[in-house]
């Protein structure tokens, strides 16, 4: 740096300094943010660079440990899973897994793998090598925060819970590999989206030799063996990730990228100007600092993908005991207005659990008369009017990430008009889960929380509401509702299971139904993205991109 | 001095142990499961073989116990929540660059907090006595996380003089992305040098010893260079061990902003995640560096002050 530049810089210190005494924020003149190149060409530019800002260090590479979207992301661009889902439809297509065959009752797959599968070592990828993941997943020792994942496999859930004797139930697991190329799971019950389910990261397949090798330090990159179109070049823990092409995967003709540099950046704001000063070209979709969506969402860079996820406020049964309060509740909530003045990023209304863009949504949406979008409060009065005793001073239960607490004071105010007084109580997340439950605590009488799709399937998010789910705090349990859900399991058939998941759907928000919950929006993901990738760069609905469509315009 | 200093030492254990045993007590009882995450409940059979595997199922006092072990033999476990790294890891990674932000920020309060004292009371209720207290004033006032936002702002958004954020990785490397965050950091230090060092300085301008050698004829910039800058550095190097507090506290908020992989990031994060072993082990660093911190300013006083040796 020459002295002039330091000279300047501590003029520019002092400026910057003498500007926030003057208790001036700076008048927020308009910024275009993109620096990068926009135009419509569609050549592809020479330097196939691609700078990514990662929102979170990937808390581990391992795929039978990681637990969350930056791990799975980074997992699912250096591995090669036995399936991947179709960005828009979420159907599976061929990936490590040329072709697959579901027997008649549905309760065995088999997986033929492609023969040119390698690992970074050299080695071939072999079915054995996924038997030995999903059962190294499924050991008590690793003691994996996703074993669950493969619950349903035959004998998954018993070895996981496994207190000694543990090689005889590892080896009652029903996987198998009867050839190199063949890989035969047998699980409890059909599970239809089972093939789906396989393209999340706990399904990948890690490297014996390089796990046995390296033991915990395995997923450093110096260590780390993988078999997909990109490799990792560098991890720089809490700092850099880097990968780069692999020019010896199987297809990597067809990979533009050849580089993609991450930066980890934690905080939101500095997230966003990273990318406004250039230095990152699009975000990873783990979202934007909700005061800045309003100015970010007029910007040519910004995109809001639909996401399998709901936001919602669950009642407490027994405190709001009469159904026509919680109609009453349901229907004075204006959804449309909370998107539009707080979510802000393109939320959709919610108008059942099964969110817009799951398969079959079309016949499962429950078309629920009291979930309209802007409300209605008339109708909330009168059925307030039906309510035998309703309860008048209601305690509403959030955390306090950023944004909950808005939404909750506008329904503060929405609910207000009804007569009803609503107490708003606001706790750090860690310390707000547990004090939710299960069992479900007696104190709460409204709580918010969201479910993001495991799976692109409705039974992930309507079996939460099953009597013992683990996931239920409001205290609804009918027993005709599980009936229906073990009956969902068994119907492999999309048609008769979808009219199945209708029912549920009805017995929730129907005319009749008891409204456990009240859904307030589908998540999307808001991100920034430049011009240049902007077409390419796609995040599907379970929050997850393939880089390998990734082509930087020039 | 020796016996003072030996005695000092054996009394770091006692402390040592109270602060793992407070860390201990406040993150039971702040409650929290560490292995839910997310809005999903950790199945029963998985959070057994989570529990057994951190040794969470023993019994409290044996739990304290290991975690007293851990920490007398330097080997503080496996993270619980990033499950492929251990404590030492995670120290032996961030530290050195929580050191580095910390030391720049000292460089900061020391060339520009000392000199700008030093102006300040020279030319006492002149124009630069004014910009000086002025300045010192708002950096006092100013929280560090503003200061910081508007940097980046103006600096590196704007006028695009620097990155917004990162950190060169090695303990000896520099680059222009250390300038902003140790000057967001240093900001409060400076502002203190700066009051401390006028006022000490205009104490010292009125001593009698100053008149004197004015008297015998030394020229006003040797008195001044050589006798009062000297006398009236001394509070500035004691008020040196709290400032550290408050500079190691200060790395934690500044450590986000700058997205700079040091310890204080983790540090917040291992408590939002209830990451007991990552929490004990950065509590029982911070509090040895600030031990010994203390120690070097007693042992400090007892050079300039025997006086303070008999108390003792």
């Amino acid at each position: 740096m020459t002295g002039k530049r330091v000279l300047l810089l501590v003029v520019a210190l002092f400026g910057a300094f003498a500007l926030a005494a003057a208790g001036c924020g700076g008048g927020n003149e308009e910024s275009s943010g993109g620096t990068g190149s926009g135009g419509g060409e569609t050549t592809p530019a020479a330097n196939q660079t691609f700078t990514i800002g990662w929102g979170a260090e990937p808390p581990s590479l391992d795929p039978g440990l990681a637990t969350d979207t930056t791990s799975s992301n980074v997992l699912l661009n250096i591995m090669d899973p036995l399936v991947r889902l179709n960005s828009d439809t979420l159907e599976a297509v061929p990936s490590l897994a040329e072709s697959w065959d579901v027997s008649s009752d549905g309760k065995e797959v088999t997986f033929h793998l492609r023969q040119d599968g390698t690992w970074t070592n050299g080695d071939p990828v072999t079915a054995s090598d996924f038997v030995y993941s999903w059962k190294r997943t499924l050991s008590p020792e690793l003691a994996a925060d996703y074993a669950y994942q493969l619950y349903g496999i035959e004998g998954a859930q018993e070895y996981n819970a496994c207190q000694k004797n543990c090689d005889a139930l590892a080896d009652k697991v029903a996987v198998s590999a009867p050839d190199d190329y063949t890989l035969v799971v047998k699980l409890t019950s059909p599970q239809p989206w089972f093939i789906q389910q396989a393209s999340h990261h706990s399904f990948l397949a890690v490297n014996q030799s390089a796990v046995e090798q390296f033991g915990d330090k395995w997923t450093e990159p110096q260590n780390i063996v993988t078999n997909g179109p990109f490799k990792l070049a560098k991890w720089e823990h809490d700092a850099e990730i880097d990968l780069v092409k692999n020019d010896d995967w199987r297809g990597a003709a067809d990979v533009s990228l050849t580089s993609v540099p991450g930066k980890i950046i934690v905080d939101g704001t500095t997230r966003v100007q990273a990318f406004e000063s250039g230095e990152i070209d699009a975000l990873d979709g783990g979202g934007l600092p909700p005061d800045e969506i309003a100015r970010l969402k007029e910007t040519p860079e910004y995109e809001a993908y639909p996401a399998l996820g709901t936001y919602y406020y669950g009642f407490n049964i027994k405190n709001i005991s009469d159904i026509h309060e919680r109609r009453a509740l349901s229907l004075a909530v204006n959804r449309q207005e909370i998107i539009d003045q707080i979510a802000q990023a393109d939320q959709i209304p919610a108008t059942g659990m099964s969110p817009q863009g799951i398969s079959g949504f079309d016949t499962i949406n429950p078309n629920s008369p009291w979930t309209p979008a802007a409300g209605d409060l008339d109708q909330a009065k009168d059925e307030l009017s039906q309510a035998a005793s309703p309860k008048t001073d209601i305690n509403l239960f959030f955390n306090d990430s950023p944004g909950h607490k808005e939404i909750a004071t506008a329904v503060q105010a929405q609910w207000k008009e009804l007569g009803i007084n609503t107490t708003l109580k606001q706790q750090e997340w860690a310390q707000y889960l547990e004090f939710l439950g299960p069992p479900p605590n007696d104190a709460v009488d409204v709580y918010r929380l969201g479910w993001i799709y495991d799976y692109p399937d409705a039974i992930n998010g309507l079996d939460l509401w099953t009597c013992d789910s683990g996931n239920n705090n409001t205290n609804f349990c009918d027993k005709s509702y599980d009936d229906l859900v073990a009956e969902a399991r068994e119907t492999p058939d999309d048609t008769a299971r979808y009219d199945i998941y209708a029912q549920l759907e009805d017995k929730l928000f129907g005319q009749d139904g008891q409204l456990p919950i009240l859904p307030i929006y589908w998540y999307t993901y808001p991100n920034l993205e430049k011009l240049s990738i902007k077409d390419t760069f796609n995040i599907n609905p379970l929050d997850q991109f393939d880089l390998t469509q990734v082509t930087v315009k020039g | 001095m020796a016996t003072f200093i030996i005695r000092r030492i054996i009394w770091t254990i006692p402390v040592i142990l109270l602060v793992i045993f407070m860390t201990f007590v406040m993150m039971k009882q702040i409650g929290g499961n560490p292995f839910r995450k997310t809005e999903r409940n950790v199945p029963p059979a998985i959070q057994a073989n989570l529990e057994r595997k951190f040794n969470l199922d023993k019994p409290w006092y044996q739990q304290y116990v290991y975690y007293v072990k851990d920490v007398a033999t330097f080997d503080l476990g496996p993270s619980m929540s990033q499950r492929t790294r251990t404590v030492n890891d995670i120290i032996k990674d961030g530290f050195p660059k929580s050191l580095k932000l910390g030391l720049l920020a000292f460089l900061w309060a020391v060339i520009l907090g000392i000199p700008l004292g030093v102006l300040a009371a020279l030319k006492p209720n002149s124009i630069f006595d004014y910009f000086a207290m002025f300045f010192s004033t708002i950096g006092f006032a100013l929280p560090s996380f503003f200061v910081a936002t508007l940097l980046i702002y103006y600096v590196a958004l704007k006028w695009g003089l620097v990155p917004t954020n990162g950190w060169p990785q090695g303990f000896l490397e520099f680059d222009d992305r250390v300038i902003l965050p140790s000057f967001a950091l240093g900001l409060f230090p400076m502002a203190y040098f700066a009051r401390l060092v006028r006022g000490s300085m205009l104490e010292t301008m009125q001593q009698d010893y100053v008149r004197t050698a004015r008297a015998k004829g030394l020229t006003y910039r040797r008195v001044v260079g050589l006798h009062v800058l000297r006398n009236s550095l001394i509070p500035a190097v004691t008020a040196t061990a709290p400032l550290l507090g408050l500079i190691i506290t200060g790395t934690f908020i500044i450590e986000i902003i700058f997205s700079i992989p040091g310890i204080g990031r983790y540090f917040i994060n291992s408590v939002f995640n209830r990451d007991f072993s990552v929490v004990m082990g950065i509590t029982v660093l911070t509090s040895l560096i600030i031990i010994i911190a203390n120690l070097f300013v007693d042992i400090m006083y007892g050079i300039l002050d025997p006086r303070t040796r008999d108390v003792r």
